[in-house]
């Protein structure tokens, strides 16, 4: 019984540093699924320690010893497989015959036989598909206790004579039994509870983490400014619980958020010497407070003592920071620091797509430039040919063919926002066919049927025209006869269509393979509406050729 | 008096270039018309010395209508266009000269001072023209463009040039001489020009004469003087 108890009480002095030991950082690599070589390294030191520690404490027994040394190299191969289990033992074991020679050759073998017995049991564990059971405080009591009835067996079988021996398991075997198997599950229990609490650590992480990806997006589409990042500031201000949110462009501050904010004013130049470093060299800078303080540069009474400074980069280029900071009477949580730098790589992510969307938008506009600049030359000089002409019989219809061309180049060249309404594109249009009539005489007849609910639908700025241009140029270019123009706008219940169509059906190829510009028209209206809108085009050889807007429509309520 | 014709798809300019014309220099415009396949006819029927072609036409540009003419009757050309970007191909093609519109009307007098020397030189024009690769004919009011490949035969009557193919015939302006010059068919009768594709059988005939059985089972005839050359075509 007394050796029950003094068995338990040096268990206990393991328990401890068992204890210690789980809370120390060093600890959290052996909860991982699939243990690194680094971290089996870790636990083969850790476990042979002790294993070894238990065979210094050991008890004289009648001759013989009782100790510990097995729950070491039982608990390492019960997580670490029969490999460690028996380098474990094995370390132990070779310590101990160093220690003590040949005498204590059966206690050398039984430890080592302790650590495979572990292992065993691990492999055990995993064929069951049980490895949760691994870290269970139960395996960890029966494994340790077959490894003690493994153990008094060897004993009786290698110790001579028999008698002795007998005698000697007969004072030992209760209390090394008991007391190492609950020393086992106690100590396994220990680290369970450490890894559930590492793993909801973690998991609190990544919902942390998701919540602030799915609350950010979308913000910076809106450009990089003091609005979005106030927004973006607010965002990461709950979600991490800092003390204070920061975020600046290279040179201000464009949002402040929590302690300080009284003297930490948005539109302020950065000063701090830290923050402009990690501008400067596009490094994070982390003052943890412990080591390194964090010295609010604006003012002395400031009670920020620590702060995380992540450079935001776009490709590589600062283009402003994201700052964390604590209190100084607040310890800046590990945790934090790692949210704080995945946001800026989220945030400079977001950014880079957000500068690329815009480059799109000007390739688009810049597409559309050209093309309003290719109509002109032609047109414009076939019009004056023709309205030189018309002046010497004509002078009426030649003041007012001007006043349409005036109105044609207008706006031609003013035109810049996106959208306008359909009267205006037909007012442009109109213009446009004064003249090619005035031109082309009885051979171009035009037709327009619209709606007058849809004058005010808007459609993309300047599509209309050049559709009506490349009708004319298809239906005069290639028959003798008249080219009929038909304008049309109606709708159904949820769809306007604007259709124009020429009697040539010519060219049914080309508007497949957009010789047309046709393509850049019907990007717009996908990017404005969405891709159930866009461009129809029908061709009938010879017949007709017909495009048509399909934009969206609202009926409104009847009145 | 220079006999002038005028090819332009509009009437404004027609009327316009006519007017200049008049005003700066002696001229007899012969005739003036609005597209490619009514300026083949005139200018085989009228011969004028000089033509002033718009560039931009309906179906047959003004490039295209002069690989529709016969050297014999080749007037000097000049090209007439809104927009400059013809110009350089214009004088690859060694026109005579080109002219702008709005024609500026001191530009059109060192035109006609050209033209004046040109035809007192007596020089033939001669342009590089594009290659023919359709065959328009009137279909109603439209052109029909026919591709050479599908000519079966083409033959001339006191109408005009017929195009047969397996659609039906067309007629055309084209004269023989410049189908069988530009689209390589074969002359086998004074009056007729064949694919050598379609050819089925030729059959002798006595005098040295021979009928051509085509693949939908026309026959043509052969005559003496074409025979030979028929042959030869065939390695026979």
């Amino acid at each position: 019984m007394d050796l029950t108890i003094s068995l338990l009480r040096q268990l206990s002095v393991f328990l401890v540093i068992a204890y210690l030991f789980s809370k120390s950082p060093a600890f959290k690599p052996l909860t991982e699924k699939n243990l690194q070589p680094k971290s089996k390294l870790l636990l083969f030191a850790i476990f042979t320690g002790f294993s070894v520690l238990g065979i210094y404490t050991e008890l004289p027994v009648e001759g013989a010893i009782a100790n510990t040394g097995a729950i070491g190299a039982v608990l390492a191969g019960l997580i670490g497989g029969p490999v460690l289990g028996s380098a474990v033992g094995g370390t132990a074991a070779l310590h101990l015959f160093i220690l003590k020679g040949n005498s204590a050759l059966v206690y050398v073998v039984s430890t080592g036989v302790a650590g495979l017995f572990g292992g065993l049991a691990n492999i055990y564990l995993l064929r069951q598909n049980k490895p949760d059971q691994v870290f269970s405080p139960k395996a960890a009591f029966l494994a340790t206790f077959g490894a003690e009835a493994l153990q008094m067996l060897i004993i009786l079988m290698m110790k001579n004579p028999f008698s002795e021996a007998w005698a000697l398991v007969k004072v030992i075997a209760l209390p090394m039994m008991i007391a190492n198997p609950i020393g086992s599950a106690l100590f396994m229990s220990m680290m369970r509870d450490q890894k559930s609490m590492f793993d909801k650590v973690g998991a609190l992480f990544s919902a942390k983490a998701f919540n602030i990806a799915d609350r950010s997006l979308g913000i910076l589409s809106k450009g990089f400014n003091a609005e979005s990042a106030k927004q973006l500031a607010e965002i990461i201000y709950d979600e991490t619980g800092v003390g204070a949110v920061s975020i600046s462009d290279g040179k201000k501050i464009l949002a402040y958020i929590g302690i300080g904010d009284d003297h930490h004013l948005p539109g302020l130049d950065i000063v701090s010497p830290q923050t402009l470093e990690a501008v400067r060299d596009n490094k994070v800078i982390f003052a943890d407070g412990v080591h390194e303080h964090f010295q609010c540069a604006i003012s002395d009474s400031c009670q920020l003592g620590s702060a995380l400074i992540v450079p935001l980069r776009v490709e590589n280029e600062v283009v402003g920071t994201i700052k964390l900071y604590e209190p100084k009477n607040k310890l800046f949580l590990n945790l934090n620091k790692t949210l704080g730098e995945g946001i800026a790589k989220l945030l400079g992510e977001q950014l880079l797509r957000d500068r690329y969307r815009t480059q799109r938008n000007l390739l688009v506009k810049s597409e559309l430039k050209l093309i309003q600049a290719q109509v002109n030359p032609h047109f414009l000089f076939n019009a004056l040919n023709t309205i030189i002409a018309i002046v010497r019989n004509d002078p009426e219809q030649a003041r007012s063919l001007l006043r349409h061309l005036s109105n044609f180049f207008r706006k031609n060249l003013k035109r810049s926002g996106d959208l306008s309404s359909l009267e205006e594109e037909l007012d442009h249009v109109n213009s446009y066919l004064v003249i090619e009539r005035a031109r082309f005489g009885d051979r171009l007849q035009v037709i327009e049927e619209i709606d007058p609910e849809l004058l005010q639908i808007k459609i993309p700025t300047f599509t209309l025209q050049p559709i009506v241009e490349n009708a004319v140029k298809h239906g005069i270019s290639n028959l003798l006869d008249a080219g009929v123009i038909k304008i049309s706008a109606g709708h159904s219940r949820d769809r306007a269509i604007i259709a124009v169509e020429d009697n040539a059906g010519c060219f049914c190829d080309k508007l497949d393979g957009d010789g047309l510009g046709m393509n850049i028209v019907d990007k717009r209206i996908k990017n404005l509406y969405g891709n159930q809108y866009g461009i129809q085009t029908e061709c009938v050889p010879d017949q007709v050729t017909r495009v048509a807007l399909v934009l969206p429509f609202e009926e409104r309520e009847s009145k | 008096m220079i006999r002038v014709m005028i090819v332009d798809d509009e009437q404004h300019a027609r009327d316009e270039l006519a007017s200049l014309l008049n005003e700066v220099a002696q001229v007899d415009i012969v005739a003036s018309c609005a597209n490619a396949l009514e300026a083949v006819k005139l200018i085989n029927k009228l011969h004028p010395e000089v033509l002033f072609l718009d560039i931009q036409m309906p179906v047959i540009d003004g490039f295209e209508l002069l690989s529709l003419l016969d050297q014999e009757v080749m007037p000097q050309v000049v090209f007439v266009t809104a927009y400059d970007q013809y110009a350089l191909k214009a004088f690859e093609e060694k026109t005579l000269d080109y002219l702008l519109k709005p024609i500026d009307p001191e530009r059109l007098k060192k035109t006609m001072a050209k033209i004046e020397a040109a035809i007192d030189t007596g020089e033939e024009p001669h342009y590089q023209t594009p290659e023919l690769t359709r065959i328009p004919c009137a279909s109603g009011h439209k052109i029909k463009l026919i591709d050479p490949k599908q000519v079966e035969y083409i033959h001339s009557d006191l109408s005009g040039v017929h195009v047969f193919t397996a659609e039906g015939n067309f007629f055309t302006e084209l004269t023989l001489k410049v189908l069988e010059k530009q689209i390589g068919l074969l002359r086998c009768h004074k009056q007729y020009l064949i694919n050598l594709a379609h050819v089925a059988e030729i059959i002798t005939l006595e005098n040295g004469l021979a009928e051509i059985v085509t693949l939908s089972n026309h026959k043509l005839p052969v005559s003496r003087r074409y025979l030979r050359s028929l042959k030869e075509a065939f390695h026979l």
